[in-house]
């Protein structure tokens, strides 16, 4: 059988064209660098926000059943109903509220108050491991010269007694010998803790505060070591209404990095009772007002008449405004999200008029995908623009393919018609040059794959080895919260820039495959 | 000189006229050209620059069509095949299968090696599955006819490094790879000094007169012309006269 196209003649022309020709190599060149562009810009665009979102992820659980401000009670009931489903590995009660807090320098500043109840918070989240002050066995990614105070022997008993504050909300105050009830402050919040550009905290060993007469006085610079914040709530009743502002100091157990700046900077927990308290949401009495200040009656011990007293007619319970849910490992979140609605209108059927609305709660109980979708998308915006921005340059190289196959055609415009008188056919000249063009895509858009997920992988010490030649600092710890460039190469998106890369080369060589298939092959061979 | 008693003819060219365009003005070559060639028959194209002559030879070849007359319709018949009626893939084989073609300027493909250049006729003749199973018995004749020419010994030589009559068999060599039935020859020894030129001329007397080949070739020199069978002498594009070579 005798076949007219897809012969021995254009494998082995490709072949030859591939390898003595500077162009070839210059158009296999444009690809490797546009794909390894894409991919290293995909990958670490995409790195981000995995670590990102898992960051905000940690601290916040996977659904959260919330009611702010008022709270609601019978949490401990539905957090009980919630733990019993299949799908839910476990649930915790805090109070998100937000409050004044009084720095260690008197500075005021708005903050986010979290209380918990630490042993079941942290099994719904990866609390402990934010936990900064704690002993650690390897120095963090970028420490090269160990200099992380939580290495030293020397603090490693210290350390462990931080960590074991943080786990129990509580420290010993040197001077009374009680242990108190203690908070756990974002790492950022004091701004004594200074980052170095080794992505390590070198805690101050202590800080100013002013005073009235112009002098200034020294303050604890390492909060887990003595230091204390001020804390301010303002209260509300049952109805929402606002009470009264209640302040108090909160010692500093530890702190936290979650990875997230903006909660790093503005977040302190406290225990739960201690928000209960404060915010006036714990257990209370539900007594019956006196409406005549004049009314007495007879004290039934004494025997004597006095003021009527308020009457007790029931306990009003503790309130919590969250109830956050982790669910269990490869669950559908949206499943659960709607199995712990359901759970709730089973809740709120045993408690109706005592809890919020089943119907006002549907728009409360949320993934932690939804609570944090400002944050995702617009991540996932910025990804997109800078994709979109760096697929039109890398667009160019169908330009330059088109523009190098053009100049090879014209070049090689004798040899289209030395193949035509031989007998080789139109659609197998085209087939050579989009062929030839395949085996570019092939090859630049393999190494540029290659060189991409490499780079990728090594990210962190090109980074340094360019830091160090050159002194060249793009991803600086102190700006960036994450320690080390965050990557991640995804097989599926290396696939798509690979297969992406190889299109653009196909196009690229359409035009000229065109072009020399409609060559008069008699027009060719006179061709100078 | 060819076998004269065979005297069917092989190919028979009918009012052939051609026109090309050069911007908008139209320039005619072939005027109306009637030809007859004769199996294992040399005949010798003659004529001056711009006579017509290559562009017959193109026309014949199948590289190009004559202009389309509905009261004069131009025919060129090769054996019971009408090239001027075939579509574009039947032409394509009939170039790879019936006609070799030898240019004045070799047309060499210069990435490929001596060995390449001859069996890249083949290679397009049979197809990639064709020519795998082919590829011995075609680098076989593809290696007896180097040896023929004397070229055993530059198979793995580039076209930049070998001379101008070196080059003009390799291309002989290729146009005979597929073993055509006519020869087409575009003033092959025109870019070659005298005595190369001769050396080609013999060569291509002798595959004539030995395999039985058809020969066309287009020449303006008289001398190479007197060689040949018959002369067909062209002048602005018509036939001027047919004669023996004796009278040229």
């Amino acid at each position: 059988m005798i076949v007219y196209t897809r012969s021995v003649y254009q494998a082995l022309l490709t072949k030859k064209y591939l390898t003595s020709k500077l162009m070839p190599i210059l158009a296999m060149l444009a690809v490797m660098l546009s794909v390894a562009t894409i991919l290293i810009t995909w990958s670490v665009m995409g790195g981000f926000l995995k670590t990102l979102v898992n960051s905000g992820r940690s601290l916040i659980g996977d659904v959260t059943v919330s009611w702010p401000n008022v709270g609601f009670a019978h949490y401990d009931e539905l957090i009980g109903m919630l733990e019993e489903d299949e799908l839910v590995e476990g649930a915790t009660p805090i109070i998100e509220t937000f409050g004044l807090i009084q720095l260690p320098d008197d500075r005021i500043e708005l903050i986010t108050i979290k209380g918990i109840d630490v042993q079941s918070y942290n099994r719904v989240t990866n609390y402990e491991d934010t936990i900064w002050w704690k002993p650690i066995d390897e120095p963090t990614a970028k420490d090269k010269d160990a200099s992380d105070v939580r290495l030293e022997p020397d603090y490693t008993q210290a350390m462990e007694m931080f960590r074991s504050n943080a786990m129990t909300l509580t420290r010993r105050n040197p001077e009374s010998g009680i242990t108190e009830q203690a908070g756990v402050l974002g790492v950022e919040v004091t701004g004594l803790n200074v980052r170095t550009h080794d992505g390590i905290y070198d805690p101050r060993s202590f800080g100013f505060r002013a005073l009235p007469d112009g002098g200034v006085e020294r303050v604890p610079g390492f909060m887990p070591a003595g230091g204390s914040v001020g804390l301010t709530v303002l209260s509300l009743d049952s109805t929402g209404k606002p009470v009264d502002p209640v302040t108090r100091t909160i010692p500093i157990a530890n702190e936290f990095q979650s990875g997230i700046y903006e909660i790093d900077t503005s977040t302190i927990f406290v225990p739960l009772d201690v928000m209960q308290e404060m915010l006036r949401l714990d257990e209370a009495r539900k007594v019956e007002v006196v409406e005549n200040p004049f009314a007495t009656e007879i004290d039934p011990e004494t025997g004597q008449r006095r003021p009527k007293r308020s009457e007790v007619i029931g306990i009003d319970p503790a309130r919590v405004t969250t109830v956050l849910v982790k669910a269990k490992e490869g669950a559908n979140l949206q499943q659960v999200r709607d199995r712990v609605y359901a759970i709730y209108q089973l809740f709120e059927d045993k408690h109706k008029g005592e809890v919020p609305s089943s119907f006002s709660m549907d728009n409360q109980i949320r993934t932690w995908e939804e609570m944090n979708a400002t944050m995702i998308n617009a991540v996932k915006k910025e990804t997109g623009l800078v994709l979109f921005i760096f697929g039109i340059v890398s667009f160019t190289s169908v330009f330059l393919v088109l523009a190098i196959f053009w100049s090879m055609v014209s070049e090689k415009t004798k040899d289209i018609g030395i193949l035509r008188a031989l007998g080789a056919s139109t659609p197998g000249v085209a087939w050579l040059w989009i062929r030839y063009g395949t085996a570019i895509g092939l090859i630049g858009a393999t190494v540029g794959t290659a060189v991409g997920i490499a780079v990728v992988r090594n990210i962190n010490g090109i980074h340094d080895w360019l830091g160090e030649t050159f002194n060249l600092v793009i991803w600086d710890p102190r700006t960036y919260y994450f320690i080390e460039i965050p990557h991640e190469v995804e097989i599926p998106k290396a696939v798509i820039v690979f297969v992406v890369g190889v299109l653009t080369c196909v196009l690229g060589s359409l035009i000229p495959a065109f072009r020399s298939a409609r060559m008069d092959p008699v027009k060719a061979l006179r061709f100078e | 000189m060819g076998d004269q008693s065979t005297q069917s003819s092989i190919l028979e060219v009918k009012s052939v006229r051609k026109t090309y365009k050069l911007g908008r003005v139209k320039v005619p070559v072939l005027h109306g050209v009637d030809l007859t060639v004769h199996h294992k028959e040399w005949i010798t194209i003659l004529g001056a620059s711009g006579s017509g002559k290559s562009t017959l030879m193109h026309l014949i070849g199948g590289l190009d069509r004559p202009d389309r007359y509905p009261e004069d319709p131009a025919s060129i018949v090769y054996g019971d095949r009408v090239i001027t009626s075939l579509g574009a893939k039947a032409l394509d084989r009939y170039r790879s299968t019936e006609v070799g073609f030898v240019f004045q300027f070799y047309h060499l493909l210069p990435e490929l090696d001596v060995l390449g250049n001859v069996c890249i006729g083949a290679m397009i003749r049979h197809g990639r599955w064709g020519y795998v199973s082919n590829r011995r018995s075609v680098e076989k004749r593809a290696k007896e006819l180097l040896e023929r020419f004397g070229l055993s010994e530059r198979i793995k030589h580039r076209p930049a490094e070998l001379s101008g009559g070196e080059r003009q068999r390799v291309a002989i060599a290729r146009a005979l790879i597929n073993e055509p039935a006519m020869l087409l020859a575009d003033e092959p020894t025109g870019n070659l000094d005298l005595k190369t030129g001769e050396s080609i001329l013999e060569v291509l007397a002798e595959l004539q007169r030995d395999s039985g080949l058809t020969m066309v070739m287009v020449t303006h020199d008289e001398r190479i012309a007197a060689r040949a069978d018959r002369v067909i002498r062209l002048l602005d594009g018509r036939v001027q006269e047919q004669t023996a070579p004796q009278s040229v």
